[in-house]
């Protein structure tokens, strides 16, 4: 027992003495140990994580400088080595940057700032430069030309994996014909087996990143892949935020409160969190106070007829006062406490306080604190029978209840709150008896204020409940215990106690956890989302349109929304048809931070939910309903955070966030909303091109057959041709809350039509026409003229997902195509 | 009925409906009754159940419109050249027959399409599939009985007596048996015998003879010739009709059709049914009274009993007891199940008692 507890104390020595003998491990063992953690568990993998690694360096620094990044990526082959060559049109970088950007593992700033960036651990490019120094044993090359500068810098570096000490070992000036820039080359045992996934990622890469030129050079290309930009619109700029208050676990919690340099809660909230003002700050603290203090119970203080009399209780408190003061205060508490339905011992002490200070003022007389105390302990006696010293002699004088002295004054009032909360199914005996066990299980609350916190009163409800089950074999379920907890609950007040300070919470594990549940229960904004840089709907469109020919495009960006304290937006695109392969099921695009996820598809979440929704309803074909749907489509989804998820440091598959998945279903859903109403219109294009096909053929032959029958000439059948494929069709569009009504006119004529739509909930921002409420049924009606081959749309807004039902007039009704 | 070259006109009347409609400029379009069970009406007049009001229009407007009607054309074309020529085909040849014809869209799909079409083309046309020399593939059943009578046949005049020139088999019914003229009979009334086990024990044990009964064989859902000599029978001969069928669901339904007409050929009741035939058993009651051997209902039995309680046809008092009876003891028999009393029973004692109550002997 003794050597377990002495365990427990020295635990944090114990850690720490493991990682000095953690950091003793050479950096190149550390390596060696973790590189399929970090993307380099092959040759073919190590190229692609390398490629990844120092693109994503070259667009962060680039789009820092606010420059359109053109990056240029070359792969060749020397001798038994490849050589990778990363150009980009940056700032460049100064001798004094170069160790820390290259050359130290798990270095970085990025670690603990809330911010989106691509390079999240600070892991990436150092691991690629020392990986290519532990397979070729060459130095880094690195070439820098910081803006308006006539000759470039030329660096060799390499990495001390005793010391995991960057060494430069050369220094030179040189010519570089890029007018500012980086440019890093690597040599490396590598394979191009990986040489799909490379392109993959140099693909995807220019898809979310529309302002971005990209060039590539592998020796497997005849020519180099070249990716133009598709917008100069750089992304907006995010700034860094503070943590926010949902976001922080206990741990991190602890930390803060033992380094903030607040000394109250509230300014520590208010300085340390964003989103919590004074007012945030005030509703967490009184949450606070909830579990920490717990509440104080109110009860109902005697009314007239009740023999318990708050007046003459606090007229016999009070001493040496005189008559006249003495009245006036006793009086004065009585009104006051006779205006409030229940009362709690603090409500108490403050009206005391209040009055004390009236009658003070008015007669002369000092009210001190003694006083007070005792006219608050004797009222309070009154109002619930307990307080004070005298509780014992109060109750043997048997004063307060001639009749049964044994009844505690709670009981009624329990009784009343029991009653109502379990409504009318439970007999009156039973009631008496749960409100008898609770009211003693009130009493035996510690101090004169009853002070509960929740999880106690539910406990003493629940401990109530199984008495008065036992004893009285009546049960009072689960609903009706709840109900009970929250009569009280509600019923109950904040306690007016301050909060301890913010030094003695970090030094109470449980006080700190009591912090941690109020800020977690109280309401509070989202973060703010300008530390995201979404790639908008519009860009995310653009990108798709950009490397994929297809026939259809949409997109969808969602609002931000919070996993963790951490903001995150989710975006997701579809492209559909033209030069996308049929055959097989679609692509699906996956990025992280405008960085593409390109290795572990299966595990990924984005993958979880793409195979979880029914794209049968979206027009897409998926065997079984279920997995990975099939058709010539890609499904393109980013997820912006300041934090992202991954299931790995490699970060190659997002972990299944809850909220994360939601919202990345509802951004795809979203934009498959689109695609299906663009399959379905083209499908009834088929169906009608078909019908006209077909009615074309079988009309013609049918008229040769009645003229030969009936020995007539062929009639000229040219005008029911025209009446059956001429025809005006009306079309319904619904896109959320906005109904769009098409109206095309195949015809040769101009149609004045009278269009009514009846819908079962009010409409809003009509396109013209009118709407009349006909008992809760609304009839819009427009009466467009539609010139011949032309179309109008009439749109409105609908909450809710309302029924329609469209009638249209003007139009002979075989001319007419209603697809509602 | 009509004539031939009335048969033939009718069906260029409707070409030509199809032409005009075509010449002004509208889409050529058919209508019919609804042929559903909602839509018959029992007609005062003539006692039996007809199509009401309610129609159904075949338009070219559509893809599956416009190739009925493409096919309903090619169908007219070749009826009229038939009866041009003298010529008669069975419903299963059109259908076969439709393969040859130059236009793909115009073949039939399945038989059923191509009996739906020549049905929808009697109603339309007011003529019979028989005036357009059309035949079913079965012909008609047997008649035993104390009739004489001549029949056109192809190869000329016969005159057949249907007693004492037949074989066990009885006489064949013809495809039309408006070629029959009858000549003489000694008939007191027609009974009518769903299974051809029945009647081949009423034949063996002479209850024709003995009683001057014409034994029609029904065999299950009569053919239109059975139905059509039924009511010739009566209207001509002036003979009470009565029908000897199982006791179960689908048997009722059988007296049915050839009492009030059945649904598909509802626009025909007036020339096939025989209102006044009447339903001699086995009756639910029968089941309980010679407590015969029974077999329990089945769901779909009970579906059949309850959808026939909402069919118009059997909205009579007697049905609706003999129906809820049945209901209740939940059982059914077949005819045959007599034989549990001997092989005479039905012959000496069934049936002459059951035709006493009824005052047809």
């Amino acid at each position: 027992m003794t050597s377990f507890q002495s365990t427990i104390g020295d635990e944090e020595g114990i850690a720490e003495e493991l990682a000095e003998g953690q950091r003793e491990i050479s950096i190149a063992e550390f390596f060696e140990k973790n590189k399929h953690m970090l993307g380099f568990d092959s040759g073919a993998r190590g190229l692609v994580t390398a490629v990844k690694e120092a693109v994503d360096n070259a667009l962060d620094a680039t789009e820092e400088a606010g420059v359109l990044p053109d990056i240029y990526i070359e792969i060749e082959e020397v001798g038994d080595y490849y050589r990778l060559v990363i150009e980009d049109n940056g700032p460049g970088i100064t001798k004094e940057q170069l160790p820390k950007v290259f050359g130290k593992l798990l270095y970085g700033s990025r670690f603990h700032a809330r911010e989106q960036s691509r390079g999240q651990q600070g892991i990436g490019i150092s691991a690629a430069v020392l990986y290519s120094q532990l397979t070729s044993g060459q130095p880094a090359k690195i070439t820098s030309r910081p803006k308006g500068q006539s000759r470039a810098q030329y660096f060799e570096l390499i990495i001390d994996t005793d010391t995991n000490e960057p060494e430069i070992q050369a220094d030179e000036e040189t010519t570089w014909d890029r007018p500012h820039g980086t440019r890093i080359e690597l040599e490396m045992e590598a394979n191009m087996r990986a040489r799909q996934q490379l392109h993959d990622y140099v693909k995807h890469t220019a898809v979310v990143n529309p302002h971005a030129r990209l060039e590539l050079r592998e020796p497997g290309l005849d020519e180099p892949m070249k990716f133009e930009r598709a917008t100069d619109e750089l992304p907006a700029e995010t700034e860094e935020i503070r943590p926010h208050p949902h976001g922080v676990e206990l741990g991190t919690l602890i930390k803060m409160l033992e380094a903030t340099e607040s000394y109250s809660v509230s300014g520590f909230l208010q300085e340390e969190f964003t989103r919590v003002g004074k007012k945030t700050a005030d509703s967490v603290i009184d949450n606070f106070r909830d579990v920490y203090y717990g509440r104080e119970l109110s009860w109902s203080p005697p009314r007239a007829h009740d023999d318990r009399d708050i007046a003459s209780a606090v007229s016999e408190a009070v001493a040496n006062k005189g008559a006249e003061a003495t009245t006036a205060f006793a009086a004065g508490v009585a009104e006051t406490v006779g205006n409030n339905d229940r009362i709690t011992r603090s409500e108490l002490a403050d009206i005391v306080d209040n009055v004390a200070e009236t009658v003070e003022d008015d007669t002369g007389k000092t009210f001190g604190g003694t006083v007070r105390e005792n006219a608050v302990d004797a009222g309070w006696r009154a109002v619930t029978g307990r307080g004070g010293a005298d509780e014992e002699a109060a109750a043997s004088s048997g004063d307060g209840g001639a009749d049964d002295p044994e009844e505690s004054p709670l009981v009624p009032d329990v009784y009343a709150l029991v009653d109502e909360a379990t409504s009318t199914r439970k007999d009156d005996a039973a009631v008496q008896a749960m409100a008898e066990a609770l009211a003693r299980r009130f009493e035996n609350l510690d101090g004169d204020a009853f002070r509960t916190t929740r999880d106690d009163l539910e406990r003493r409800v629940a401990d109530a409940a199984s008495f008065v089950a036992e004893q009285h074999d009546a049960t009072v379920g689960e609903t009706a215990r709840e109900n009970v907890v929250a009569a009280f609950w509600s019923r109950a007040r904040t306690v007016p106690d301050d909060p301890p300070k913010v030094k003695s919470i970090a030094g109470d594990r449980d006080a700190a956890a009591d912090l941690l549940e109020a800020m977690r229960t109280t309401d509070i904004l989202a973060p703010p989302t300008g530390c995201l840089a979404p790639i908008t709907a519009e860009l995310v469109e653009a990108g798709l349109r950009k490397e994929y020919d297809a026939d259809f495009y949409a997109a969808a960006t969602r609002d931000a929304e919070v996993h963790g304290g951490d903001p995150f937006i989710v975006e997701a695109g579809i492209a559909y048809g033209g030069e996308i392969p049929a055959e097989a099921s679609v692509e699906l695009l996956r990025f992280a931070n405008r960085v593409p996820l390109v290795y572990q598809r299966g595990a990924c979440a984005t993958t979880d939910v793409i195979k979880q929704i029914g794209w049968r309803n979206y027009g897409l074909d998926q065997p079984g309903g279920s997995g990975m749907p099939n058709g010539p489509a890609v499904i393109s989804i980013h997820v912006a955070s300041t934090n992202v998820p991954f299931t790995s440091e490699s970060k190659d598959a997002l972990a299944n966030v809850p909220e994360i998945e939601d919202e990345i279903e509802l951004a795809v859903r979203e934009a498959a909303r689109e695609l299906e109403s663009f399959l379905s219109k083209r499908r009834s294009m088929q169906q009608r091109r078909e019908k006209q096909d077909v009615l074309g053929r079988i009309l013609p032959e049918m008229a040769d057959k009645v003229s030969e029958v009936t020995g007539r000439p062929r009639p000229d059948i040219d005008g029911a041709l025209a009446r059956i494929m001429n025809n005006v069709s009306v079309e319904r569009e619904v896109n959320g809350e906005a109904v769009t009504l098409t109206v095309e006119n195949h015809s040769d004529v101009n149609e004045e039509l009278e269009i009514t739509d009846i819908v079962s909930a009010e409409p809003t921002d009509l396109s013209d026409g009118t709407v009349v409420d006909m008992d809760g049924e609304w009839f819009v009606q427009w009466k467009p003229e539609v010139p011949s081959g032309d179309e109008r749309e009439l749109t409105y807004a609908v909450d809710g997902d309302p029924e329609f039902e469209v009638s249209v007039g003007g139009v002979e009704t075989e001319k007419l195509t209603v697809n509602d | 009925m009509t004539t031939e070259s009335d048969a033939r006109d009718e069906l260029i009347d409707l070409a030509a409906d199809f032409y005009d409609q075509f010449a002004a400029g509208s889409i050529p379009e058919m209508t019919l009754p609804t042929r559903t069970k909602s839509n018959i009406e029992y007609d005062e007049e003539s006692g039996v159940w007809t199509y009401g009001d309610r129609t159904s229009t075949r338009s070219a407007n559509s893809v599956r419109g416009a190739r009925k009607l493409l096919k309903a054309a090619y169908t007219i074309e070749f009826l009229a050249n038939q009866l041009d020529d003298d010529r008669s085909s069975t419903l299963r040849e059109l259908y076969y027959l439709s393969e040859s014809w130059d236009n793909d869209e115009a073949q039939f799909n399945s038989q059923d399409e191509s009996n739906d079409l020549v049905e929808d083309l009697e109603i339309v046309t007011g003529v019979t599939r028989e005036d357009f020399h059309m035949r079913p593939e079965e012909s008609g059943a047997k008649v035993m009985g104390p009739l004489l009578l001549r029949e056109q046949t192809n190869r000329g005049e016969r005159e057949i007596h249907c007693q004492l020139d037949v074989g066990q088999g009885g006489y064949q019914i013809p495809n039309n048996p408006d070629t029959i003229e009858f000549l003489d009979n000694d008939a007191e009334f027609v009974l009518c015998v769903e299974t051809g086990g029945m009647r081949d024990r009423l034949v063996e044990n002479g209850f024709d003879e003995a009683h001057d009964a014409l034994v029609v064989h029904l065999g299950g859902q009569p053919a239109r010739a059975t139905r059509r000599l039924t009511k010739r029978f009566r209207d001509e001969l002036d003979l009470p009709v009565v029908v000897f069928t199982d006791g179960d669901p689908w048997s009722y339904r059988i007296y049915g059709s050839v009492a009030y007409g059945s649904i598909k050929s509802a626009h025909l009741s007036k020339y096939l049914a025989t209102p006044e035939a009447r339903f001699i058993g086995i009756q639910p009651e029968d089941i309980v009274e010679y407590d015969l051997p029974s077999d329990p209902l089945s769901d779909s039995d009970i579906n059949a009993l309850e959808s026939e309680l909402e069919d118009p046809r059997f909205q009579t008092d007697y049905w609706e007891e003999q129906i809820e009876l049945q209901l209740d003891i939940g059982k059914k028999s077949e005819q045959q199940s007599l034989a549990s009393r001997g092989l005479d029973f039905v012959t000496d004692t069934y049936l002459p008692e059951r035709l006493g109550e009824m005052g047809v002997i």
